[in-house]
């Protein structure tokens, strides 16, 4: 009773009260992009080139149109949703990247707890930080945070505990993060049969995927199913001194039983992996991260096992100043392979500079160019093509924003 | 700012000087001044600490015990403001604008503030019972006037001091007309002033 009294006094306080936010945050944006590239076939349509665009998409292309809601329920609870149709996805219009209900109370005595429910990213990237999960650096992420937004997402129960040391007077804030999800158990599927790309391309929720149609040398793959009814887990720390440096680490297992299929033929990815990664903010607007990822993902096939360890890391050095970004990434990335003709091994690099103006809170303009070198074992036994690649691509985007907050 | 009846109408001076580490000049910082003895505390103030851009201006908003506070939000996006310091508790749930009452401070201390949403926001409330307060200029001067005599414990206090605090504290007479300084050297540099909010952490995920 003493609960429903507190609704009722909150829904009379915000009803006469306009100020207080219980409103809906909300924005939509649209970014389209102006292509050049030479790249090679690229997963999206089915090949093994390791650019979002390929030589047969390039000109003017749409880069993302996004949709996504916040609202509060009430003081600490909220349901946030983010939407995008990317260019890549022509059987999904719009699709669902993100879904979640967020528990976040005051801090007590300097500790607070924040939970998760639903669909989220762990909390692996550390250039993925801008809206929508995207980057404020480039229009391309690196290898590594690439592969998360095609792979990697939790659906299930997030628990976060900080301790706010600055609050308190320290030098030092201190996190630490567990979940247990399932549904990603195909994870590691396009790492273990495509290889790294490097996109900003993210996959929906429920039905979304990476691939080509049809025939492709590189064909469709789901991404977000459960098959053998095992849950996941991740767990992760962060550190950060003051607002100058930001440590991450997290270890992630969709525990998946690698010898399951589902009705349709799904096969379960048993995929894990370690990951960290460090940010330093100096003054001047200087801003330097460098993150590490290495794995494992196995599955068995016709009863032969097959495993592939990966890893990707990359090195981002970014200058902002007024309404100026310009930054400067280089990224390793590679794939072993125990498989016969060792099918999907890669082994690659890549450059990246970009240019963003921040024209104003709506208008957005960036230019990116991105150079990857790579050697894929897929090009030879699925495409009968030479194993190394040298690939480019240059995007201007344009974007517009328009938000409850804009 | 006057002392109580009872206290001889002599007037003097007191100024602080206080230099960084590098001696170089230590501009904001929060300068209080107690008199030796018992001492009427300044009268209570309604001040505005407001919220634009992701940050708290002022940055450090310095009151007498009993003063009220109010926090606007200027920002186009809401806010989630609290205070988990002793010294006084509150949150003022998610809002933009002014919807909410000032908040009432009536007992002595620092006030760490926070908002919920963005963590990046910090700011603070320094209560006080002092006769005479201020912050340091671009000079890292401070001075009082029409001071009556008697002996004055002056304190120096800012966020990002790591100077002990014992350290930072003189004491000085007032026996007329004449200027009495208290000069503060720190010994330790200050910690690293907080990033200002850029277009970057505007767009924060």
């Amino acid at each position: 009773m003493s609960a429903l009294r507190t609704w009722v006094a909150a829904a009379v306080l915000c009803a006469v009260a306009p100020g207080i936010a219980w409103s809906t945050d909300w924005e939509l944006s649209a970014d389209m992009r102006l292509v050049d590239s030479d790249g090679q076939r690229s997963l999206f349509d089915g090949g093994f080139g390791a650019l979002q665009y390929d030589r047969e998409h390039d000109g003017v292309q749409v880069g993302r149109l996004r949709a996504a809601i916040s609202q509060p329920l009430g003081d600490v609870w909220a349901v946030k949703v983010d939407a995008s149709y990317f260019g890549q996805d022509e059987q999904h219009p719009l699709g669902v990247t993100e879904a979640y209900l967020e528990y976040r109370p005051y801090p007590i005595d300097g500790w607070r707890t924040r939970v998760r429910i639903g669909a989220y990213y762990p909390p692996v990237s550390l250039e993925d930080t801008a809206s929508g999960w995207s980057s404020p650096y480039t229009l391309s992420n690196s290898a590594l945070n690439s592969w998360l937004g095609e792979e990697v997402r939790a659906i299930g129960v997030e628990g976060q505990l900080e301790w706010l040391g600055t609050r308190l007077g320290h030098d030092f804030d201190l996190g630490m993060t567990g979940a247990i999800f399932g549904w990603n158990e195909p994870a590691g599927t396009v790492v273990g049969t495509g290889g790294f790309s490097l996109n900003d391309f993210q996959t929906s929720i429920p039905q979304g995927y990476v691939g080509g149609r049809g025939a492709a040398a590189f064909p469709e793959q789901p991404i977000f199913h459960e098959i053998d009814g095992h849950e996941g887990f991740y767990v992760g720390t962060d550190a950060r001194y003051l607002d100058r440096v930001t440590l991450l680490a997290l270890h992630y297992d969709n525990r998946a039983n690698p010898t399951a299929v589902d009705l349709a033929g799904n096969e379960a990815w048993d995929t894990h992996f370690n990951s960290a990664g460090v940010q330093v903010d100096v003054g001047g607007g200087w801003t330097a991260i460098v993150q590490w990822l290495a794995g494992t993902t196995a599955v068995v096939y016709s009863g032969d096992a097959y495993s592939y360890p990966f890893h990707a890391r990359f090195a981002l050095i970014s200058r902002e100043w007024g309404r100026n970004t310009v930054s400067a990434r280089y990224d390793v990335f590679g794939i072993e392979s125990n498989a016969e003709y060792d099918l999907s091994a890669e082994e690659g690099h890549a450059w990246t500079v970009a240019y963003i103006f921040n024209q104003s809170l709506r208008w957005r303009f960036a230019l990116e160019w991105l150079h990857v070198t790579s050697d894929s074992a897929a090009r030879v036994v699925v495409l009968d093509e030479p194993a190394y690649a040298r690939e480019n691509q240059t995007q201007l985007s344009v974007r517009y924003t328009i938000g409850s907050g804009r | 700012m006057l002392l109580g009846s009872a206290v001889p109408v002599v007037a003097g001076t007191i100024s602080v000087q206080a230099n960084l580490a590098n001696h170089e000049p230590f501009a904001g910082a929060v300068v209080t001044v107690r008199a030796d003895g018992a001492h009427a505390p300044s009268a209570p103030i309604s001040a505005i600490l407001d919220q634009i851009n992701l940050t708290f201006v002022p940055d450090i908003v310095v009151i007498p015990v009993g003063s009220t506070v109010e926090f606007p939000n200027s920002d186009s996006v809401s806010h989630q403001i609290y205070s988990f310091s002793p010294t006084k508790r509150f949150q003022l749930p998610l809002y933009h604008g002014k919807p909410y009452p000032p908040v009432h401070f009536d007992q002595a201390g620092v006030v760490t503030l926070g908002c919920n949403i963005h963590d990046r926001m910090v700011g603070y409330i320094v209560v006080t019972d002092a006769a005479y307060f201020g912050r340091t200029d671009g000079h890292g001067t401070w001075s009082v006037t029409n001071v009556p005599r008697g002996t004055y414990h002056v304190s120096l206090w800012h966020p990002l001091l790591r100077d002990p605090a014992a350290s930072l504290e003189r004491d000085v007479s007032i026996t007329g007309d004449e200027s009495a300084t208290a000069t503060v050297q720190l010994a330790q540099s200050l910690r690293p002033a907080p990033l200002p909010a850029t277009a970057r952490s505007r767009d924060a995920y």
